[in-house]
């Protein structure tokens, strides 16, 4: 049905964008392969140096293996949490009634509000009271629960029909049963773009590994990349290396996610 | 009885010596890269020769080392020793979580006069010493001698006052369509410190000498800043632009920090030169100066206290001091360690653009030491470049600057 | 409100206890876990918060001054909050409306079966995963005055682009530029998923009525993206308020201000001139605008809610 020219028009537009999207990553992929002594010739785009020593040295700079370790096992345990129990807030705010629950939707809400660095001491007073500096309680729990993917959760289950929820209800299935068996099946999409943004947040985290850590044992990923930041000037090749090699999780949990794009209600049997 | 006391006296020494060698001290820094690893290595040094004695140096990135160190006074958490950035020292000497260093100093005999008077002016609150510079660093000019050349000028030869670098940068621009001088025009800190430069090589003050009102908003002052207006404005050598200029070959001169010795040769594809950085006629030579200064913090135990104490004095003392310069490429905040042989013969052989730097040590001042500095220097900074955009006069911008600055420091 | 869309069918089950009480029960056991983390990890530190902003204190010494509410007297009679907000606003309002524009153009063009689709979406997504740091240094040199893209482009058609970054009238638009492309491809995953949502079978009653594509999404994909929309624009709007790590790594607020948003100014009084107090005061001041303009939406839309 699409005419060709039509297909072609979409084409140009969609690759016009991407090659915007593209080009400071591209940049940072070339930078990396950079020598030195090449740093201050103009950005490219494509590599005409290869100096892969660079990512040699970036690994070497710093514990890395370590620092992956720790972001891995924060990350994993951040987005499980994340996805699973606000998941089940997210339901709870868009189906159920409830004395108070758009008052404590704005509540949750509202935690989104206060910018960061004002709570970061009293934040860290309390992990400090509860014993868990150095640990990696310290590094999950906090942040176990998200007031974004809640809201986002909300949103996408109010998008969804209820048919087959009412239907249950009516058979009568408890809530647990119809999330858990109806519900979450029909949410692969909006899981994965939730694990995608969860998987983000975790993994880029920065001052807050920093804050609650002293251990060199317990940092993460993003500090290696701030030794690459000195006082005395940015190490912009060893930096983009190192980027890179962090960045590239980030990139295939999101080419392992996008594929959930394409599932989904239309899979589901919910057809008049 | 004679036996039991020898038996008492002996468990007593085993028992303290047990105690000092079990000595664990915590050190947050954020020397990254090849200065992490100086430190790591002279850190192993101490280790051997001082056995029961374990320094862990802990890296936190410069940016949040101030925030880090905020969070752990607050919860009582701090580690033993920490440096910080010069600029931050006033804060944290009022911040009463510093053990004082004036009874280590006398027992020790340091010698504070052999100090450059720059950086010992930080650490010092209610005439107590709370910490000790331990690295410096300090402004300069930097010339592409390349684009020298093709401007007809002596490329050996450096502008030695504001009439030559003005000169020299006007031959540039019109021999080659290339900028005469990069200012750092973007604002902030990177602005304040280098117009202070020229503001002190003019001979105009920052502050008032005890930091109690703006200064800088004298007749040199605002001489100072009519040179950079122009460059700007009127002569159109300089340009309003993102920093990075010189690296690329855009401009032909340009005041960079003496770090920049270990970056520039290796990043640009021209022929460096380096001075002390020029002053106009009747001016004086002046640059500003950064650094690092070292602390022990107050909760320390006496035991603990000392053993940090050892260490510090240890890593000050001349010879650590020149090992430590040459491998992470500070200048000196010692003149023992600026004239030591080996030292000047290092910087003679390896490090030959660095020489002016050393040097420039002598007259480097220090920004006032304000808690407020930062907020002080922000202000500052806008009104600088109020005046390089031409929106008001260099006289109008320092006069409202002041106005705006003052209340900060009563 | 529209045709296509289906109302609940059961009144049946919000009989009896449950209309005063409602779910309750059942309510609470999905909630527990998040009331208890972001109680214990965000209510109090922001409770914590709100007391400071009572005080001046530098986060390092041990005294705390109590001033009442002059953090908040100071913060209203300075100039730079009132430069500060309205930056914020332009900033927000551009990067908004832009990005939401477009990541939902992107993301129905690749909701269709389109060769290259996955890649598309990839490199759509970098902004996202790329680092800020890295993102800032190409914008900055594709916004340079003499060697940038953008002012060469501009130089073709005749036009001397001006020195953005530098240029006080310029640099918003440079960052709010950044901004939007940063967003787009959030916009676009997020309608991507909700798009997986809306039924087939939707469509192709429509198609039976007779309705073109455009009739379609007016129609069908507008009103059921509805709550998605709804998300995507509360969320810009507090990323928006917050945002710092773009105009740190582009323009450090400068020049002059002209991109000193919100977000920035309380990274300087809270950070870099260590005003915790004031920071904090500054923080609920900015809380309390995104606070208001969230639940002035939420009441506009019934936060796309169609029973609330």
């Amino acid at each position: 049905m699409p005419k060709p020219w039509k297909a072609v028009l979409i084409h140009l537009l969609l690759a016009g964008g991407a090659f915007l999207s593209a080009m400071p990553f591209l940049w940072m992929l070339t930078t990396a392969l950079k020598p030195e002594s090449a740093l201050y010739q103009p950005p490219l785009l494509f590599p005409v140096h290869f100096e892969w020593e660079n990512f040699a040295k970036a690994w070497q700079a710093a514990p890395f293996p370590r620092f992956f370790l720790n972001s891995a096992v924060m990350t994993v345990g951040i987005v499980l949490a994340q996805t699973l129990l606000s998941a089940m807030a997210g339901y709870a705010f868009a189906r159920m009634r409830f004395v108070g629950r758009d008052l404590l939707f704005f509540g949750v809400l509202g935690t989104m509000m206060i910018p960061f660095p004002v709570t970061l001491i009293p934040s860290f007073l309390v992990v400090n009271a509860l014993g868990w500096i150095d640990t990696y309680n310290a590094l999950i729990i906090p942040r176990a629960v998200s007031a974004f993917a809640i809201f986002l959760f909300r949103q996408f289950f109010l998008s969804l029909p209820r048919e087959l929820e009412e239907a249950a209800l009516i058979d009568g299935a408890g809530r647990l049963t119809i999330f858990f068996r109806i519900v979450l099946p029909l949410s692969t999409p909006v899981m994965a773009a939730n694990a995608i943004f969860s998987f983000l947040f975790a993994w880029n985290d920065f001052l807050w590994p920093l804050i609650v850590t002293n251990s060199p044992d317990m940092r993460t990923v993003q500090v290696g990349l701030a030794m690459f930041q000195g006082q005395y000037g940015v190490f912009w090749t060893l930096l983009s290396a190192a980027a890179t090699i962090v960045t590239l999780p980030a990139v295939l949990a999101f080419l392992a996610a996008q594929r959930q794009f394409i599932a989904g209600i239309t899979n589901t049997g919910l057809k008049e | 009885m004679k036996a039991s006391w020898l038996k008492a006296i002996v468990i007593t020494t085993v028992v303290l010596l047990g105690l000092s060698m079990a000595q664990k001290l915590t050190f947050w820094h954020y020397w990254d890269g090849a200065n992490g690893q100086v430190l790591q290595g002279l850190i192993e040094r101490y280790q051997k020769e001082h056995p029961g004695v374990t320094i862990e140096a802990v890296f936190v990135p410069g940016g949040e080392l101030l925030t880090k160190l905020q969070t752990a006074i607050t919860a009582k958490q701090t580690p033993i020793m920490a440096i910080s950035d010069l600029v931050a020292m006033p804060l944290l000497t009022q911040s009463g979580s510093l053990a004082p260093l004036d009874d280590f100093i006398r027992q020790s005999n340091l010698n504070l006069a052999d100090y450059f008077p720059g950086p010992l002016v930080y650490g010092m609150y209610q005439g107590k010493r709370y910490s000790l510079p331990v690295s410096a660093s300090d402004l300069g000019l930097f010339w592409n001698k390349n684009l020298f050349r093709q401007a007809g000028l002596d490329p050996n030869r450096p502008p030695r006052n504001w009439d030559e670098l003005l000169r020299y940068a006007k031959q540039i621009k019109e021999k080659t369509g290339k900028w005469g001088i990069e200012l750092f025009t973007q604002g902030g800190e990177g602005t304040t410190w280098q117009t202070q430069v020229y503001f002190w090589g003019a001979g105009a003050e920052f502050l008032n000498a005890n930091n109690t009102a703006p200064a800088f908003n004298s007749p040199q002052g605002v001489r100072a800043l009519q040179f950079l207006v122009d460059l700007a404005q009127k002569d159109k050598v300089a340009p309003i632009a993102p920093w990075g200029l010189f690296g690329r070959g855009e401009a032909a001169m340009v005041m960079d920090g003496s770090w920049m010795t270990q970056f520039f040769p290796q990043q640009v594809n021209f022929e460096l030169g380096s001075a002390p950085f020029p002053y106009p006629a009747g001016g004086r030579p002046a640059t500003n100066m950064g650094g690092e200064q070292i602390f022990i913090f107050q909760n320390a135990d006496a035991a603990t206290a000392k053993a940090a104490w050892d260490f510090i004095n240890w890593f000050s003392s001349t010879p650590v001091q020149v090992e430590w310069d040459r491998g992470t490429g500070f200048l000196p905040v010692r003149r023992s360690v600026a004239n030591d042989p080996a030292y000047r013969a290092w910087v003679s052989n390896a490090r030959p653009l660095m020489r002016p730097f050393v040097d420039s040590m002598a007259f480097a001042r220090p920004r006032p030491p304000v808690a407020r500095y930062p907020q002080i220097s922000d202000i500052f900074a806008k009104y600088v470049q109020e005046a390089l955009l031409g929106r008001l006069s260099p006289k109008d911008a320092l006069e409202r600057a002041a106005q705006e600055v003052a209340p900060l420091l009563r | 409100m529209n045709g296509v869309r289906l109302q609940p069918t059961s009144t049946a089950v919000h009989r009896g206890w449950r209309r005063t009480l409602g779910e309750l029960p059942s309510a609470l056991l999905f909630l527990l876990p998040t009331v208890a983390v972001l109680g214990t990890f965000n209510f109090y530190p922001a409770l914590y918060s709100l007391y400071l902003s009572l005080f001046e204190w530098n986060g390092l010494s041990p005294h705390r001054e109590f001033v009442g509410l002059a953090n908040y007297t100071r913060l209203l009679a300075s100039g730079e909050f009132w430069n500060s907000l309205r930056v914020t606003l332009l900033y927000a309002g551009g990067v908004t409306l832009l990005a939401l524009a477009l990541g939902l153009l992107v993301a129905v063009l690749l909701n269709q079966p389109i060769r290259g689709q996955a890649l598309y979406r990839v490199l759509y997504f970098l902004p996202v995963i790329t680092p800020t740091v890295a993102s800032g240094v190409v914008w900055k040199y594709l916004f340079d005055p003499t060697q940038g893209v953008v002012n060469r482009g501009l130089a073709e058609v005749g036009l001397e682009g001006p020195s953005w970054l530098s240029d006080p009238s310029w640099a918003l638009v440079a960052v709010i530029v950044v901004g939007v492309w940063k967003r787009v491809g959030f916009n676009m995953v997020v309608y991507l998923a909700a798009l997986q949502g809306i039924p087939k079978t939707y469509y192709e009653a429509a198609q039976l009525d007779g309705a073109d594509s455009w009739q379609q999404f007016r129609h069908i994909t507008l009103p059921l993206l509805a709550p998605t929309t709804f998300f995507l624009v509360v969320t810009a709007l507090i990323d928006a308020f917050q945002v710092f790590d773009l105009v740190y790594v582009m323009t450090s607020g400068g020049p002059l201000g002209s991109t000193d948003v919100l977000g920035y100014y309380l990274y300087r009084q809270g950070f870099r001139y260590s005003e915790l107090g004031f920071a904090s005061a500054v923080a609920y001041v900015m809380f309390a605008l995104i606070f208001l303009v969230t639940v002035i939406q939420f009441r506009l839309t019934r936060g796309g809610q169609d029973d609330a």
